[in-house]
């Protein structure tokens, strides 16, 4: 045996005494960084890990657990469960197209906001910007009870309603139904949709537009030839981002309950007798398909999708 | 763009009337049920189209001495818990949070945009993030540990990107440098002239997670066991439990939380900051 062949684990073995002997007493300029690097991100993955990842694995173990109360076996017997079962396939579909159809609206009511911000003299742009983006910080909860104001019972809008068609206000409150949680929905969806809309639009070329203008387009014609295509990413990102937040939210159908979708369900499983085994399923194939979408998705984006 | 455009086919007559309307639309809808919530909650009874009775103050009262029946904790523990509750996550997203949104501002390393990813990217939603929670830490949920260390690590990433944002509108290294070539160390420049330099930024993200921690509705009703509820919670079992004029108070409580806080924000001048919350 020569002595130049050395053991791929005494390779690799000399490759960590080097590195870690760089990080304690490094020698030159680059390796002193890469250490302050280090020393600056070790604090956030210890939380990362300690309360995030360390409980995300246990709960994808525990949805393969066969015994109840501590995590042991193997069992496929939860997502069989989720994927056979007619009910769940139900609530599946319910989210799915429930969370699309209240993106896109929101996303259509959002653009030409967005525009007028931009491009139009309002009064007091200030005080509508904030009025705009108050319900970024409120919980779903408390959206709700914006819904229940508006079209409860006794809501403003109910009663408006009754009177104009003459019904009764009982039989016209939909805050309850599956509308009344799609305006909730959309409540949470608008100010969120702008943020990103907005950041968008204000880096839209303004003299291509005038051009286009001058050349004889019509408003119409400018914003579908020349302004759409330069907002894509802000819209695409506006889908990624909102179409996320339908897809978490719980404390609103939790008090409307307008309609049974994964979130709710989640917890239906915990308050009907504890199914932790199956409520963990649920949550990680909710986790596996959303973070699976926003790869995907921010392929096509160059937009800051963050929140 | 000019009014001499304005002529001829019909997106130049009416789009910008239809952009206004929608744009109108949009405030009433959002602010409308707001103001109602504020309003009524002085009122005495709302049978009618709009509230009557006023001006009485024991929703009011009711909120804040707590009433005995139905969700009878008054909002003034639920608030003093939940402001510590949120406050100790705070103090862990300063500690997690200010190195890492430097080190992905300042230096140039393999992987930067993945921790930037990471940083700023929030992992699980609440709901999801409790479900995890439930087994992993049972000990810790009626302590409260578990909501603290939940809510750090769901408020983090606003933290990041606000201190980030000062940071952007510095020359680190310049500073850096300067601080060095003074003789600081490389920790004490870091602490004494960097942290302090980033001063608006910290508060805002401070701000910003607190609130964003108070509120937390999702995480806190699948984690929360027993005790003394956090805010949202409380907010939770009024909306539920309560007369609809004393949900309409607890509400407004939280309205003017909010209100405060943004006014907070607007004086410090973080403007990226107000938009974010």
């Amino acid at each position: 045996m020569g002595a130049d062949h050395v053991s791929p684990g005494a390779r690799v073995a000399e490759a960590v005494q080097t590195t870690v002997g760089s990080l304690v007493s490094p020698a030159t300029e680059r390796q002193r960084e890469i250490r302050r690097v280090i020393a600056l991100c070790l604090p956030f993955s210890v939380l990362l890990v300690f309360s995030g990842v360390f409980p995300l694995t246990e709960m994808v173990r525990i949805s393969f657990s066969e015994s109840r109360l501590v995590t042991e076996g193997f069992t496929l017997e939860f997502y069989r469960t989720l994927a056979a079962d007619p009910y769940y396939r139900t609530i599946a579909f319910n989210t799915v197209w429930f969370a699309a159809a209240t993106t896109v609206t929101s996303i259509c009511v959002a653009v030409p906001v967005a525009h007028a911000l931009e491009k139009y003299d309002l009064p007091a742009k200030s005080v509508i910007l904030t009025v705009l983006s108050f319900p970024n910080s409120l919980p779903g909860i408390v959206a709700a009870f914006m819904i229940i104001i508006l079209f409860g019972n006794t809501g403003v809008l109910s009663n408006v309603i009754a009177f104009l068609s003459g019904q009764s206000r009982i039989d016209v409150a939909i805050a309850t139904s599956v509308g009344g949680l799609f305006f909730a929905y959309i409540y949470s969806m608008i100010p969120r949709a702008l943020l990103l809309l907005r950041g968008t639009y204000a880096e839209v070329n303004t003299d291509a537009e005038e051009a286009a203008r001058s050349l004889g387009a019509t408003p119409l014609e400018t914003f579908r030839y020349v302004t759409l295509p330069q907002i894509k990413p802000g819209l695409i990102g506006a889908f990624i981002l909102v179409f996320r937040t339908g897809l978490a939210i719980f404390g609103t159908v939790l008090i409307l309950k307008g309609l049974l979708v994964w979130t709710l369900q989640i917890d239906r499983e915990l308050a009907q007798g504890f199914n932790i085994a199956q409520a963990s399923a649920m949550a990680t194939v909710w986790f596996v398909v959303v973070l699976g979408f926003t790869v995907l998705m921010l392929r096509y984006t160059s937009a800051e999708v963050s929140i | 763009m000019a009014d001499r455009f304005e002529r001829g086919s019909l997106s130049a007559r009416f789009g910008r009337q239809t952009v206004k309307a929608v744009l109108a639309l949009t405030l009433f809808f959002l602010a409308f049920p707001v103001a109602m919530t504020f309003i009524s909650s002085f009122a005495s009874d709302w049978f009618g189209v709009f509230p009557s009775g006023f001006i009485t103050l024991s929703n009011w009262q009711d909120v804040i001495v707590g009433t005995g029946v139905g969700a009878d904790v008054a909002v003034g523990s639920s608030l003093a818990y939940s402001t510590g509750l949120a406050l100790a996550g705070v103090v862990i997203n300063l500690i997690v949070g200010v190195p890492i949104a430097y080190a992905v501002a300042r230096y140039e390393f393999w992987g930067r945009s993945w921790v930037n990813v990471f940083a700023i990217l929030p992992l699980a939603p609440g709901i999801i993030l409790g479900v995890a929670f439930l087994r992993t830490y049972p000990d810790l949920s009626t302590s409260g540990i578990a909501l603290v260390i939940g809510y750090s690590l769901l408020k983090a990433p606003y933290m990041v990107m606000a201190v980030q944002s000062s940071f952007q509108s510095m020359d680190l290294q310049q500073i850096e440098e300067s601080a060095r070539s003074l003789g600081a160390s490389w920790p004490r420049t870091f602490l004494t002239v960097i942290v302090p330099n980033a001063k608006t930024g910290i508060i805002a993200g401070s701000i910003i997670s607190w609130t964003l921690a108070a509120a937390e509705f999702n995480f806190s009703y699948i984690v929360y066991s027993r005790g003394t509820p956090p805010l949202a919670i409380f907010l939770f079992n009024n909306i539920t439990n309560a007369s609809f004029l004393n949900a309409a108070a607890a509400v407004s409580v939280f309205f003017l939380l909010i209100a405060l806080v943004t006014i907070t924000l607007q004086i410090i001048g973080n403007r990226g900051a107000v938009q974010r919350i």
